[in-house]
């Protein structure tokens, strides 16, 4: 009788799931850069990427306004995407395994209703027009506000149950949310349609420095996250249960929900609004990986990422007038999705 | 054999009063645990034995009073120190549907390894030790959520032993189990205890509990009305009391226990 078991049939499915993610977003990543209004010349591409990371190829036959394009609008952009994509769905694995629901995502720790506010009260005051930043920055220090404030009121009375922290994620929410209707309204037209463009997700026109704003947090965030993997695995059990097995469980809970945060309140104020990938990427690929977090935080990160550097080559390339929303776009794949996987999950019981 | 060893209690609660959301549910209880014990904890509904359990595992905090663990107060271990000797099996609650069986095992090992360490063979060994004692080997690559409940209990129940405790403490653990598992939860409490783990048990079944145990203790209204044999036990008067039932013992011909039956009395 072996009772070290060769290793289960599902975790080698689970690694060569990793194996063919990882294979997959380079690729997509080189589609992402070619495609787009003026489309490149892949052969071109990947010698310009050579020539830059000074490995020998053939010269880059892109051509200064080639170059341009490639350097300073395509590859940020596609590289935020990823950032953006890998980040939430990492976001997604961790809430639901803390919440214990595959439904949890960013909008239970008041993140995006928090960054929207700072968003709107920034572009409200005219800070968004008169300095670059400022909208990026005034939607992750409203995102991050939300958050502390979701923290400080749910702690009021103690250390609070999970049901007290979902609840009072809901309420800062609401409150923030009717603090950007309020706000917007009373908005001059002409900066409305900024606020617009934010709340509707998109990455058009993002530079070098939204990737450096957001990567830090994104990647720290996601390996912290990583390094919690274990400490999920036994929230994901519930709360008796982490405890009777020795981990501190408000302190796990609040380190999580802390890396979580930075890394949404980076994502959603360098992208907007992004909804759906957080639920989707873990969703598809628990029954693949497993729900253990050392395989569905990095399986949850690439599927992300791909997810929305594919709908953010839709944005630009789907119709050839306008470019449509990002998050327009994954809602609508991800609510289609979303309620089939619901259905199939009810007929199961 | 009797040594001194045994007479000291490895968990101990004295005077324990402790409260939840608010309420008060364990009035001053006091309750020795002592190595090699096979105890079971019984008594009417919402009475505080799940309390109970949970103070002795040191998950609650305590309105007044303490527990002790190998004469030291729960509060002078440190979690990782208390979770390698103290398991605690509850009635599952749904865990995540797409973890096999072995990895949910697995995670029983959290106490040895901590955030860090990976699973090595000693651990991989407690883990289908686990297993195989509760009968479950050919489940361990099943998920959760293919399991009927009574499948997944004993997966808990593997968890804790995969945990090596040398205390073991049980809410429920037949709740959802036929009788066959039943029959074979009971032996699998027996084989632990007889590789020398104290395990504390909460039965419903008072008959099963009887067969099985070798103290009772009952609790009602959140004190301790009666401790002591299960036999003496259930011939007792708390114990009726506290039930609101007429207890009859009948001793079988050829049974090693005693039957026992149970009538509504009018109060």
């Amino acid at each position: 009788m072996s009772e070290t078991a060769a290793s289960p049939p599902r975790s080698r499915r689970g690694r060569w799931a990793l194996v063919l993610l990882l294979a997959a977003l380079p690729f997509t990543l080189l589609v992402a850069s070619v495609v787009g209004s003026v489309s490149l010349s892949p052969r071109a591409v990947i010698n310009s990427l050579l020539a830059a990371a000074g490995l020998p190829g053939s010269p880059s036959t892109l051509g200064p306004q080639g170059e341009a394009i490639l350097w300073s609008v395509r590859l940020p952009r596609v590289l935020l995407a990823a950032l953006v994509g890998g980040g939430l769905a990492v976001v997604g694995a961790a809430l639901q395994s803390v919440f214990r629901n595959p439904m949890a995502d960013t909008g239970l720790l008041g993140v995006g209703a928090g960054a929207a506010l700072g968003a709107v009260l920034a572009v409200r005051l005219g800070l968004a027009t008169e300095v670059f930043f400022a909208l990026p920055l005034a939607a992750f220090a409203g995102a991050l506000t939300a958050v502390a404030a979701v923290y400080v009121l749910a702690h009021a009375s103690g250390p609070p149950s999970l049901h007290g922290l979902l609840l009072t994620g809901l309420a800062v929410s609401a409150l923030a949310g009717a603090g950007t209707s309020v706000l917007l309204v009373a908005t001059e037209e002409f900066r409305v349609k900024t606020v617009l463009f934010w709340l509707a997700g998109g990455l058009e026109g993002r530079s070098w420095t939204h990737v450096q704003l957001a990567a830090g947090f994104i990647l720290t965030g996601t390996a912290l996250l990583f390094a919690l993997s274990r400490p999920l695995d036994l929230l994901s059990l519930g709360e008796d249960e982490a405890a009777s097995l020795g981990l501190p469980v408000h302190a796990a809970r609040m380190a999580i929900l802390c890396a979580a945060s930075l890394i949404a309140g980076a994502a959603t104020s360098v992208a907007g609004a992004v909804p759906f990938v957080g639920l989707i990427a873990p969703h598809a690929l628990r029954p693949v990986v497993g729900p253990l977090g050392r395989h569905l935080i990095p399986a949850s990160f690439l599927g992300g990422a791909l997810l929305v550097v594919v709908a953010d080559i839709g944005a630009r390339t789907l119709s050839s007038r306008i470019e449509l929303p990002l998050g327009s776009l994954t809602a609508l794949v991800g609510a289609p999705y979303f309620l089939l996987a619901l259905r199939a999950n009810e007929g199961r019981g | 054999m009797s040594t001194p060893a045994t007479a000291t209690p490895v968990l101990e609660a004295r005077a324990l009063s402790a409260a939840r959301g608010g309420r008060p549910v364990l009035h001053g209880v006091s309750f020795s645990l002592h190595a090699r014990a096979a105890c079971a904890l019984v008594g009417p509904n919402a009475t505080g034995k799940s309390t109970l359990v949970r103070a002795l595992a040191g998950l609650l905090p305590l309105t007044s009073g303490g527990v002790w663990l190998h004469g030291r107060p729960l509060s002078a271990w440190t979690r990782s120190a208390l979770a390698r000797i103290v398991a605690l099996v509850a009635t599952d609650e749904q865990g995540p549907a797409t973890l096999t069986v072995h990895d949910r095992v697995a995670l029983g090992r959290y106490p040895h390894r901590g955030p860090f360490r990976p699973l090595t063979g000693e651990d991989e060994q407690a883990v289908w030790r686990g297993l195989r004692h509760t009968g479950i080997e050919h489940l361990a690559q099943r998920r959760l959520g293919t399991l009927s409940a009574g499948e997944r209990q004993l997966a808990t129940l593997a968890r804790g032993l995969a945990q090596e405790p040398q205390i073991l403490l049980l809410d429920e653990p037949s709740a959802h189990l036929d009788v066959g598992h039943q029959l074979q939860l009971f032996r699998v409490l027996h084989e632990v205890r007889a590789r020398g783990v104290a395990v504390l048990a909460v039965v419903h079944d008072l008959g099963r509990a009887a067969a099985w145990a070798e103290h009772m203790a009952v609790l009602h209204e959140g004190r301790l009305v009666a401790e002591g044999p299960p036999d003496a036990v259930l011939a007792g008067e708390a114990c009726s009391r506290a039930f609101g039932v007429a207890v009859r013992r009948h001793a079988v011909a050829g049974l090693a226990h005693p039957l026992y039956s149970f009538e509504e009395v009018s109060s």
